[in-house]
């Protein structure tokens, strides 16, 4: 298909959690942990008229679907601000500082000063019947195969309620996810451009904003939306795209689905959809009116001088990608494999502290080794930094050698340290003269040289620097 | 000079859309959070941003606001066949509109916009509606009290079948005890009622009070002064409390009114639009009972909240401003006498004597909120209650107490007759039984 040819649109909205301690206008955790609510709360919302006597198309939908709420709280993870029996207290400091870095990473102005808004929002997802959001950076860009991509606002909000169960007009959420803080970026139209390119974009976005470290990956914690239109189609919000890789398949899909309606001489209509887990859509509302905002006036106002004043910009990732690849001379796919483990940033720090090693055996090890042990052992790796150091200054200082890697970083993994592991696995240093003698026992049998180098390598896996054990062999015949 | 004050004279007003340097958007009203020189416009995007004055600011005028004028709804037909009621308008935004585009939040008043916010009071009953002031909870004075009392009396001779009270909620439980007293032989219910989450949300309990409280006002079988507010957090029932015995006991939660040391008279169900009484201990309507109206308060009482470290001099200089003086006393009623002298404390006995000499009325009421008095038990009580102080065995609270001093005050000056009235049970706001179940 040419989608040039059809005049494909399309605009992005991402949305990503905050991996900080607190949600945005409360002290309540943001950590999700809790299972088991220990109330529940049972709602109602209304349509709000507005000055003109008229309440939006949007809002009006949503009531005459006549639904009834249930909030299920949970201990530490929600409180009297979700249950929307408490008024917010004030902006979550180190949420608005990771909301200002990532407005100067993609180049946008900032508001002198920053108001809180509620934004309407009557499916139920947030008790109080609005979204409050800010905006914390405008009119910005990045760059992307030599085209500047729009970037038109970054807004930081409380993520809405995560809904639990639904059955015959009665809705159940879930208050632990409400008030999470929140990144939405949203970039501008983007024309001329193919769906896999929009998917590429997505990911550049992702790995700008990761800069921060302060971006939550697991699934369900980065959300997009996907606007889609075509020439003679209608602008299509296409919701909840979970995952990255689906957005190509996203696009194809609507596209498909306004080609056939236009066909069918039928006009597509601005609406609201939602994706679904294979890449097609359904409808669930026509598209919500602009006039939905106003001032949450409870919160008070930010002046981001104060803020901006310390505020530290980190280096880009993709910036640190290009860097890893020319500095530490990594292959593609291994900076790919990095950045999907929680190590890519502390890689660096490793590569500082033991220069013996050569960058690429850190970047193997921190990725498919361990990747390697989830695989086979069918166990969660929950290395610490302080413990994945503690094995590299042993393999820096010859105690361990690379070839043990996976039998020490699995002992690790169950919580033993280096030594232990070295211990209970028999795998203490061989000394020279130690090598030696299993050299002199092998030659007994074997006179190959290529043999012998094999054999004698197998015998002091994991207990000797291999290069050494061949230089040692080379030099006695 | 404030900068607002600068685009005026440039002709340029709130709501209009302007150009501050590169950025366009319409200006908004000012708000206390920033500094004067801060001008506010909302971004096409719907956002708000603050942009600071310097002298080298670009502003121009793009486009004048384009007023609109709200669109009118028919007034209802009269419906002979349902019951009337008048919806009194007292304060507080129990029902208002959003301007969008400016934030702006606007109180609504007339039957026609109530209806049309609430269909389902339409439904119940004819609607009459007007508003008598527009205030915040805080500033309503004695003086207010009379003529939401008097403006009830003409209602209710005008024949309706109930009235509601729509009114700010942080005083709401003191408009509704001075109302008790004020409004007797009440023949149909007088329901006041607020809301706690503001009315410009989806989740506003505004909504779910007033249709209860007008339900209530129309149908309820109590002839009373009462509160009509959420039972607890959940949507579905509103409570109805009585005037004398409710208080606001929570700063936020939509279930803030709980009635103290009694039950509450009723429930209504909101959805199911049904009534469930809790008791049968109450004035039972009768359209042909004549309301006898009296509002002869007097304003001058005080509270005196005695704590660790309150001074007695402090009592005696209230002596000088009131006439009556309420004190929230610890436990069953009591106050510092220092009976065995203790160097560091304090005796309040002669001030308390001294102030009843000069024929001001000291009334106690639980600091505790919940429980009864009783001033037999400890020395300490006895002899404040042999020097003259009312409130033995009573359970109002410290809210009703001072109502209704100021109500037995506009009555009496003898100190006689003030006990005697004080301990009489005008408006059901001395349980005669503490019950176990509350």
């Amino acid at each position: 298909m040419n989608y040039k040819e059809l005049g494909l649109k399309v605009g992005l909205e991402i949305h990503f959690q905050l991996e900080v301690d607190r949600k945005l206008f409360c002290n309540c955790s943001s950590a999700m942990k809790e299972k088991e609510p220990i109330g529940i709360v049972k709602r109602r919302l209304h349509p709000v008229a507005s000055e003109l006597g008229e309440i939006d198309v949007a809002a009006q939908f949503e009531y005459l679907r006549n639904r009834t709420f249930f909030y299920e709280i949970f201990k530490n993870e929600s409180c009297l601000v979700e249950v929307d029996e408490e008024p917010p207290h004030d902006t979550n400091e180190e949420a608005l500082r990771v909301a200002l870095q990532i407005a100067k990473l993609f180049n946008c102005k900032i508001p002198q000063y920053i108001f809180v808004m509620r934004k309407t929002v009557i499916d139920g997802s947030n008790t109080s019947g609005f979204q409050r959001t800010m905006i914390v950076g405008f009119d910005g860009y990045f760059e992307f195969k030599g085209r500047k991509i729009p970037i038109t606002q970054i807004c930081l909000e409380e993520d809405a309620a995560a809904i639990d169960k639904e059955d015959d007009g009665n809705v159940y959420y879930k208050l632990n996810r409400l008030g999470i803080p929140l990144i939405e970026i949203d970039t501008g139209v983007i024309e001329d451009i193919e769906p896999k390119e929009v998917e590429e974009i997505a990911y550049q976005i992702f790995l700008i904003a990761s800069s921060t470290r302060k971006i939550r990956r697991y699934i369900g914690a980065i959300r997009q939306d996907v606007n889609v239109s075509i020439k003679g189609g209608e602008r299509v919000e296409i919701k909840g795209v979970q995952k990255l890789s689906l957005i190509s398949k996203v696009i194809e899909k609507e596209v498909k689905r306004q080609l056939e309606l236009i066909k069918k001489g039928e006009k597509p209509q601005k609406e609201t959809r939602v994706a679904k887990e294979d890449g097609s859509t359904e409808f669930i509302r026509p598209l919500p009116g602009a006039e939905r905002m106003y001032p949450e006036t409870d919160v008070k106002p930010i002046k981001t001088e104060d803020v901006l004043k310390n505020l530290e910009i980190p280096e880009p990732l993709n910036k640190r990608i290009e860097r890893y690849e020319k500095e530490y001379n990594l292959s593609k796919s291994l900076i790919e494999s990095l950045l999907k483990t929680d190590y890519f940033f502390f890689f660096e720090e490793l590569v500082k502290a033991f220069p013996k090693i050569e960058p690429s055996i850190i970047a193997n090890i921190l990725s498919a080794t361990l990747r390697e042990i989830e695989r086979k052992e069918k166990v969660e790796v929950k290395l610490s930094e302080e413990s994945l150091f503690e094995f590299f200054d042993a393999l820096n200082k010859g105690f361990v050698f690379k070839e043990a890697a996976y039998d020490i970083l699995k002992k690790m993994n169950e919580g033993k340290g280096v030594e232990e592991a070295v211990k209970e696995l028999g795998l203490t240093p061989l000394t020279e003269e130690e090598i030696l003698k299993i050299i002199e026992e092998t030659k007994k049998e074997i006179t190959d040289k290529k043999k012998l180098i094999g054999i004698v390598l197998s015998k002091v896996r994991g207990r000797a620097n291999i290069s050494k054990v061949i230089e040692i062999i080379e030099s006695l015949s | 000079m404030d900068i607002y004050d600068i685009l005026k004279e440039k002709g340029i007003s709130v709501g209009d859309k302007i150009r501050i340097d590169s950025i366009e958007g319409i200006l908004m009203p000012k708000t206390e959070f920033v500094e004067s020189d801060v001008i506010v416009v909302k971004m096409s995007n719907g956002y708000n941003i603050g942009i600071k004055f310097k002298e080298d600011t670009k502003i121009e005028l793009i486009e004048k606001k384009k007023e609109q004028a709200p669109k009118k709804s028919a007034p209802k037909e009269f419906d002979p066949n349902k019951p009337t009621i008048s919806i009194l308008a007292c304060g507080g935004t129990i029902a208002s509109r959003v301007e969008y585009k400016t934030g702006a939040v606007f109180p609504s008043f007339s039957p026609e916009e109530l209806i049309e916010a609430f269909p389902e009071i339409g439904d119940i009953a004819n609607i009459k509606a007007r508003k008598l002031f527009d205030l915040f909870s805080e500033d309503m004075q004695p003086e207010h009290w009379k003529i939401i009392a008097q403006e009830v009396d003409k209602e209710i001779e005008s024949g309706v079948d109930g009235i509601v009270l729509m009114h700010g909620t942080d005083t709401m439980h003191y408009t509704s005890g001075a109302l008790s007293f004020m409004l007797q032989d009440l023949p149909v219910p007088v329901v006041l009622v607020g809301a706690q989450r503001s009315s410009d949300r989806g989740s506003s309990d505004n909504r779910i009070n007033l249709v209860s409280a007008v339900l209530f006002a129309a149908k309820g079988d109590i002839a009373e002064v009462v509160v009509c507010m959420h039972e607890n957090s959940n949507d579905d029932y509103c409570s109805i409390h009585r005037g004398t015995k409710v208080r606001k006991m929570h700063t936020s939660r939509r279930d803030a009114f709980k009635s103290i040391n009694a039950s509450p008279l009723a429930r209504v169900n909101y959805l199911g639009k049904k009534i469930e009484y809790l008791t049968t201990n109450f004035r039972k309507r009768d359209k042909s009972r004549k309301l006898k109206l009296d509002t002869n308060i007097n304003p001058n009482v005080g509270i005196f909240y005695f704590h660790p470290g309150s001074k007695p001099e402090f009592l005696r200089e209230m002596g000088k401003f009131y006439e009556g003086i309420v004190i929230a006393a610890t436990g069953l009623g009591h106050i510092g006498i220092n009976p065995g002298n203790d160097k560091l404390a304090k005796s309040f006995l002669p001030v308390v004597k001294e102030l009843i000499e000069k024929g001001i009325p000291i009334v106690f009421a639980p600091q505790t909120i919940f429980g009864r008095l009783n001033m037999n038990v400890y020395s300490t009580g006895r002899i404040l209650e042999k020097v003259g102080v009312i409130g033995n065995l009573c359970d109002w609270t410290i809210e009703t107490a001072l109502v209704k001093l100021m109500f037995v005050l506009g009555h009496t000056k003898d100190l006689n007759e003030i006990r005697r009235m004080m301990l009489t049970n005008i408006a059901g706001e001395i349980s005669e039984r503490s019950e176990y179940e509350l």
